[in-house]
């Protein structure tokens, strides 16, 4: 799926920080530590945008190890200019239809499927968001979905939190079998498990139920979450753990009291991945649920057959939908990244 | 009395490990036993063990073979346009530097929206009529007609209509993938170059291409693996239809499933796409990834 993408688009991927560019090196291990804010970093390139002040980067004079941004950035005044013409017009066409799809929201429903199309509401109304909001199992199915993602992330961190330090920390044969198959786990396409899953669920009682949901979700956000630990688990000081033991703390206590306490932003990190990989899915919630535990996804998709054309509503309820994670993804960005980029870097 | 490491380390893998057992391999055995029976839809309808029967209706259908082709130059167009266009932005945010971290951020947000959601964006600036693309192009003079091109109307260029969300939701990934490939060039590396007189592509293709091959290849394996699973939205859009002109092999297997009601041959199907999937997963993770040995 191309899920976070999402995320789902995710990834089987492990490592850099991409926002601390200057701190160049093994990015990969300043992953877990997301609280050094940008602000904290000296700020090299202060005389603003002219940085055709900085020599080195006009003519490569200054050499600094492991540092790139004498390499690549353009350095003539003319050249950034067009840099930045080219960014922003990529900029306008990347985050246009998004727009497009907030402006139609307000929409009147005759203007929304008017010929020839405008950009701007000819006059702004929120009746689509009425509409799509109050409209029978609408609500509902915004419980479901938190639900599902809520109980599909927790199912997610228990089980890949223990096994990924089990993978890391012992290194044994049994382990690297284990990471390898949960990365096939990945290849596997949702369709092909989907029917036999939901008829498996249906045996046991559980058939349309965010429970049984959330496990087929836990499917997908398992084998990245397992990755993703591992990743961060990498990068805790097995020193900590001895001395930890050395105290009198038990395996178990030293994971529980030490590491885990270590690595809680590589647990934020994987648990934003599992719960956008559970709130983008659809195929699994088609398949999967009927009236009682129907996801978002699933009701946005309807809307096309059950309503006719009803543009503004789906629009709206659209919107409403994919706002929080937007802005979730603004607020946490730079966790974020770190996932998304973990471990490519490191190949 | 303690236990020794190995097995400890063991016991924390099993939750996990029983918890794939349980709701992968267990479905995953299920769809290939499946596949050797002609099943009726119908709950508890009768069940007839038919050998390869499913497979060999699977390989002489037109359908199937038409969705396997569709599905190869779907993700192949998918992959390649998005790691032209991301490549392209990450060089641009390199060469800005930090000047632009701000715009990478908002360069991110497609990645957050619903494949469902983009599909339908997308339906809607592409549709026949009210559609905003046609009538856009048409207004910048490049179309006569806002409906010249019938994007997800045309079966000719309906699979390229589809593959644009994609396209639109994870070129970021790709970026960021990139971008984070990039930084870690040594800078001495490009200086040197430029000092020998390098112009601006053979940067590109002699240095920093080559260097950057490890990170490509696991970007273009995940991606791939993600484009040829396409689903949600080339359903929301098409349908697979027109004329099955978009229908890739993920939608065939769930119309065989639901709309034709015939598990088995859609297990058959489902199968065949795992272990075509798989093969060739695996062919490019040794062969173009080959982990670890680049770094």
């Amino acid at each position: 799926m191309s899920t976070a993408q999402t995320p789902d688009d995710g990834g089987m991927l492990a490592a850099a920080v991409p926002n601390r560019p200057r701190q160049a090196g093994i990015a990969y291990s300043n992953a877990p530590a997301p609280h050094q804010t940008e602000s904290t970093m000296p700020s090299r390139t202060a005389p603003a945008p002219q940085t055709t002040t900085e020599p080195a980067s006009a003519g490569g004079g200054r050499r600094r190890r492991g540092v790139n941004r004498e390499g690549l950035e353009a350095g003539k005044r003319s050249t950034r200019t067009i840099l930045w013409v080219l960014l922003a017009a990529a900029l306008v066409l990347y985050g246009f239809p998004f727009l497009y799809l907030l402006f139609t929201s307000f929409k009147t429903p005759i203007d929304t499927i008017a010929v020839p199309p405008t950009i701007l509401p000819k006059e702004w109304t929120l009746d689509n968001y009425i509409n799509a909001l109050g409209r029978n199992g609408v609500p509902a199915s915004f419980i479901n979905s938190i639900q599902t993602a809520v109980i599909s992330t927790l199912l997610s961190l228990v089980l890949a939190v223990p096994a990924a330090y089990g993978i890391t920390r012992y290194k044994t044969a049994s382990g690297r079998v284990f990471i390898m198959a949960a990365l096939v786990t990945r290849m596997v396409p949702p369709v092909a498990i989907g029917i036999p899953l939901a008829s498996m669920m249906a045996s046991v009682g559980l058939a349309d139920t965010p429970i049984a949901l959330s496990i087929a979700h836990t499917t997908i956000s398992l084998p990245l979450s397992i990755w993703l630990m591992s990743s961060f688990f990498e990068a805790v000081p097995q020193d900590l753990e001895e001395a930890a033991t050395v105290d009198g703390c038990s395996r178990l206590g030293a994971l529980w009291r030490v590491v885990i306490p270590v690595v809680s932003g590589g647990i934020a990190v994987t648990a934003i991945f599992a719960f956008l990989a559970s709130w983008n899915e659809f195929l699994f919630a088609l398949l999967m649920t009927a009236v009682r535990s129907q996801t978002t996804p699933v009701v946005i998709a309807n809307f096309q057959t059950q309503f006719g054309l009803d543009w503004g509503s789906m629009t709206a309820l659209a919107a409403v939908y994919s706002i929080p994670v937007i802005l979730l993804t603004l607020l946490l960005q730079r966790k974020i990244v770190a996932g998304m980029t973990l471990g490519a870097v490191k190949g | 009395m303690r236990i020794p490491d190995r097995r400890f380390a063991l016991y924390l893998m099993t939750p996990a490990a029983l918890f794939l057992a349980v709701f992968v391999a267990y479905p995953l055995f299920r769809l290939v036993t499946d596949s050797f029976f002609k099943i009726s839809p119908i709950v508890g309808g009768p069940r007839d063990f038919v050998g390869l029967d499913n497979y060999v209706r699977a390989f002489t259908s037109e359908a199937f073979m038409g969705a396997g082709w569709r599905t190869l130059a779907y993700t192949l167009m998918v992959v390649t346009l998005e790691f032209t266009l991301g490549l392209g932005m990450a060089l641009l945010f390199t060469t800005l530097g930090r000047k632009s971290q701000v715009w990478r951020t908002v360069f991110l947000y497609p990645l957050m929206i619903a494949p469902i959601v983009a599909g339908l964006l997308w339906k809607f600036l592409m549709i026949d009529n009210f559609g905003l693309l046609g009538t856009l192009l048409s207004q910048a003079g490049i179309l006569q007609d806002p409906n010249q091109i019938g994007w997800l109307s045309n079966p000719d260029i309906v699979l390229f209509s589809v593959a644009v969300p994609d396209i639109w939701l994870t070129t970021s990934f790709m970026c960021l993938v990139l971008f984070a490939g990039l930084q870690n060039i040594p800078g001495d590396l490009i200086e040197a170059a430029r000092l020998d007189g390098a112009r601006a592509p053979s940067l590109l293709f002699r240095i920093i291409l080559p260097l950057l091959r490890p990170v490509i290849a696991v970007a273009l394996v995940v991606r791939g693996i993600d484009a040829a699973r396409a689903f949600d939205t080339i359903l929301i859009q098409t349908n697979g239809g027109p004329q099955s002109a978009s229908e890739t092999m993920s939608l065939l297997i769930y119309r065989t499933m639901i709309r034709f009601g015939d598990p088995g041959l859609a297990s058959a199907m489902g199968t065949i796409y795992l272990l075509a999937m798989l093969t060739i997963a695996f062919v490019a993770v040794t062969t173009i990834w080959r982990p670890g040995k680049d770094t």
